[in-house]
């Protein structure tokens, strides 16, 4: 103990920039060796897993790829003019990926802060009910969708349960219309779980004392949310709100489970597209193309939303 | 002992250890053979009897069967064929055929099947082949060209009170007219649907085994040996209604967002294969199969066929083609025949394949399988089929409503695929 302590202080006696000795390096060198040697691997895994395939996907969006035949040709921008002149397919993707984000990304947000408000609540029960919420958030996701799948045929299931008080629902995963909505609503149930406990740590964090003294000058409780509560969650809201989004950018599994995209393509979202393209009629090169504008359009909507949160967010340290 | 003689100790025993291993590593040839069918599916006793066979036969080769689920099946084959350990050989469906040998990833296997001694090429039916050759180069064996049969549920029919199979074929009126009203007094009497699609794959998956042969009942067809798509021809549309009819009208086939499983005794008829049969082994119900109904036209006999191949990346495509020969022979081909049946005339025409699956009678086998075989057409195929089976089930799924313009809906389809099939 002592010579650990002793150590220490001969270190920070040491003047950066000085030569300690034995090495070539002097200490402030020796730190930032030391500190890069820490992060090295994670920054291999960042250059060869992440940075690599970013780069190699930008360059094969100009080629003809064929996963298949092992074919490369460049073509240029061919593969955006397709998808922007040709593909029947693109416009009706990116329709149903607008539709998906549109729909889940509120209902998540708002669901989980209305959640999170009550869940922080001190009544009895509520453990249960916080598990009951991020139970689904845990769940493998494969299990979700195919019990899902099961629940919302067309006569039996969630159907059967309508009819026995007198209603007739809809086929849910077979009507263009509701299908989407199915997928939706089953996302936001598996999903909201996570938003609602980051809600509620940031809800925790809030003084009570504003919602008091708001509430002794005659504040009520839409008021107290509206111009309380709400603003000083900002930074979290935002946090909350890009996470949603890039997540309902994302989706893949749910869909390729619940609807394989249908029916007549109703769900076929912008990833489920390019597996089709890429894995099943080998267009690597086009597949690429279509995850370029996905990039593209992930990045736009955060620059975006960094930007509005000068506007929007108070609270922000 | 000097840190020198340890240091030249320790790269002596390096050495020789990389020596042995390389030549052990020299002597072993694996042959690595891709499979959709499960390890613990009761048709892998034949395949595993067979590999036993030719690792005894040639030592220091080995076998290895990598099983990949069919659903996937073309995708993980790709990628692993793009990679740098790529499997040595493995199965194809007809549908892949084109689009395979088409990329060149196939191997030509005709220099080892000529010279091997008592192969007898010539034992296989062309017509049947004729997916897998070009010219005189072969790119795949068919081990099994199997046609598609009508399943029922024997214990609903006969529950239900209405004429067997049979009987319908012996008065001469099997066809979907009689069969469909059949399937309609079973679904009223019995609560029971009359009639599942293949796997349930109608509105989701594999739908082309359940319309191709109403079609052809009818006279039509998805696209025509031109690829001249001819879906909203007079017979297609036909056979499109009787199906609609039956899902919609009559309410006796399962309708669209409705799981339920023929084999579990849901559904008191389906169309499947002979290897489908497999899953009936332990079924609680008396079931039987019968040929396809007809239509307008004459009986339809529609057949699915996988081959095996040789990829063109394996290190050791002289070997794995071997094995195939190995696995085509006479009497190979005989032990796979229980269930996946044949184009090799010689076991067609056998004893030895009537009595191969114990739980389907030889008549039977006889009067349904090898009739549709002898008489059969593949089911279609396309170098873009991938893209031409996303368009057409999008388009299909308008069909799949009550009220759908059947004939409006097929003009559509026929003319959003009929660029991709003139590609």
């Amino acid at each position: 103990m002592e010579s650990s302590m002793m150590n220490s202080d001969s270190i920070h006696q040491s003047q950066p920039g000085r030569k300690t000795g034995d090495g070539w390096l002097n200490l402030r060198q020796r730190e930032s060796l030391m500190g890069y040697l820490f992060i090295a691997p994670q920054m291999l895994g960042f250059f060869i897993f992440v940075l690599g395939p970013i780069i190699a996907i930008f360059i094969f969006s100009t080629q003809n790829r064929n996963l298949l035949s092992g074919i490369n040709t460049p073509i240029g921008l061919d593969n955006y003019i397709r998808m922007m002149e040709t593909d029947p397919f693109f416009p009706v993707v990116v329709r149903n990926s607008v539709i998906f984000t549109s729909g889940l990304v509120p209902l998540n947000v708002v669901l989980a802060l209305v959640l999170s408000m009550l869940l922080t609540t001190k009544i009895r029960g509520v453990t249960f009910f916080r598990t009951l919420f991020f139970a689904p958030v845990i769940t493998s996701a494969v299990a979700w969708a195919i019990v899902w799948r099961f629940l919302l045929q067309g006569d039996q299931g969630i159907n059967s349960f309508l009819a026995m008080i007198g209603v007739e629902g809809p086929n849910w995963l077979r009507e263009p219309g509701w299908a989407m909505a199915s997928v939706i609503v089953t996302r936001v149930i598996k999903n909201v779980g996570l938003n609602i406990v980051i809600l509620m740590a940031a809800l925790q964090n809030i003084p009570s004392d504003y919602s008091e003294a708001a509430q002794v000058d005659g504040a009520n409780l839409w008021q107290r949310i509206r111009y309380i509560t709400i603003p000083l969650l900002g930074p979290t809201l935002m946090v909350v709100i890009v996470l949603t989004i890039i997540g309902s950018l994302k989706v893949f599994d749910h869909i390729l489970l619940m609807t394989g995209g249908g029916p007549a393509n109703a769900t076929n979202v912008l990833v489920y597209y390019i597996w089709f393209n890429a894995f099943k009629t080998f267009q690597m090169g086009y597949a690429s193309a279509l995850a370029v504008v996905l990039f593209a359009v992930t990045m736009i909507i955060t620059i975006v939303q960094w930007v509005l949160r000068r506007t929007y967010v108070y609270n922000e340290d | 002992m000097s840190i020198k003689r340890v240091f030249l100790f320790a790269v002596l025993t390096s050495l020789l250890s990389l020596v042995a291993l390389s030549a052990s590593a020299q002597d072993e040839i694996t042959i690595r053979y891709t499979l959709w069918i499960p390890p613990d599916a009761g048709q892998m006793e034949a395949f595993n009897a067979i590999k036993a066979d030719y690792e005894e036969m040639n030592p220091g080769v080995v076998i290895e069967y990598d099983f990949i689920p069919f659903n996937d099946y073309e995708s993980v084959l790709t990628l692993q064929l793009s990679g740098t350990n790529p499997p040595d050989a493995g199965w194809l469906v007809e549908r892949s055929a084109p689009t395979f040998i088409q990329a060149g990833v196939l191997a030509d296997i005709a220099p080892v099947l000529n010279s091997a001694e008592g192969y007898d090429f010539a034992d296989f039916s062309e017509p049947a082949m004729s997916l897998w050759t070009e010219g005189e180069s072969v790119y795949g064996i068919p081990f099994s060209t199997s046609p598609f049969l009508f399943i029922y549920n024997k214990t609903l029919w006969e529950e239900a009170g209405v004429a067997l199979p049979d009987d319908l074929i012996a008065e001469g009126n099997w066809n979907w007219a009689t069969v469909s009203e059949s399937l309609a007094t079973i679904t009223e009497s019995t609560g029971t649907y009359g009639f599942q699609s293949n796997d349930a794959a109608l509105y989701t998956g594999n739908f082309w085994i359940t319309i191709v042969p109403m079609l052809r009942a009818y006279g039509g067809d998805v696209w025509d040996a031109d690829n001249q798509c001819v879906l909203n021809s007079e017979g297609s549309v036909e056979g499109l209604t009787v199906l609609h009819s039956m899902i919609f009208d009559a309410e006796s086939a399962v309708p669209p967002g409705t799981e339920i499983d023929f084999f579990a005794g849901d559904a008191a008829s389906t169309i499947g294969q002979l290897s489908r049969v497999g899953r009936l082994a332990d079924a609680e119900f008396a079931w039987d199969i019968a040929p396809l109904p007809s239509g307008s036209a004459d009986t339809p006999y529609v057949i699915g066929q996988a081959a095996m191949s040789v990829f063109n990346n394996s290190a050791n495509s002289d070997v794995a083609a071997d094995f195939v020969r190995f696995m085509t022979t006479q009497e190979n081909v005989t032990r796979l025949s229980a269930y996946f049946p044949p184009i090799r005339a010689s076991v067609l025409e056998s004893q030895a394949f009537l009595d191969a699956n114990p739980s389907i009678a030889p008549e039977r086998i006889n009067d349904v399988v090898a009739t549709a075989i002898n008489n059969g057409t593949v089911l279609a195929s396309h170098p873009n089929f991938p893209t031409i089976e996303l368009t057409t089930r999008a388009l299909l799924d308008e069909l799949w409503t009550p009220g759908a313009d059947i004939q409006a809906t097929a003009d559509l389809i026929c003319g959003a695929i009929q660029p991709l099939l003139d590609q």
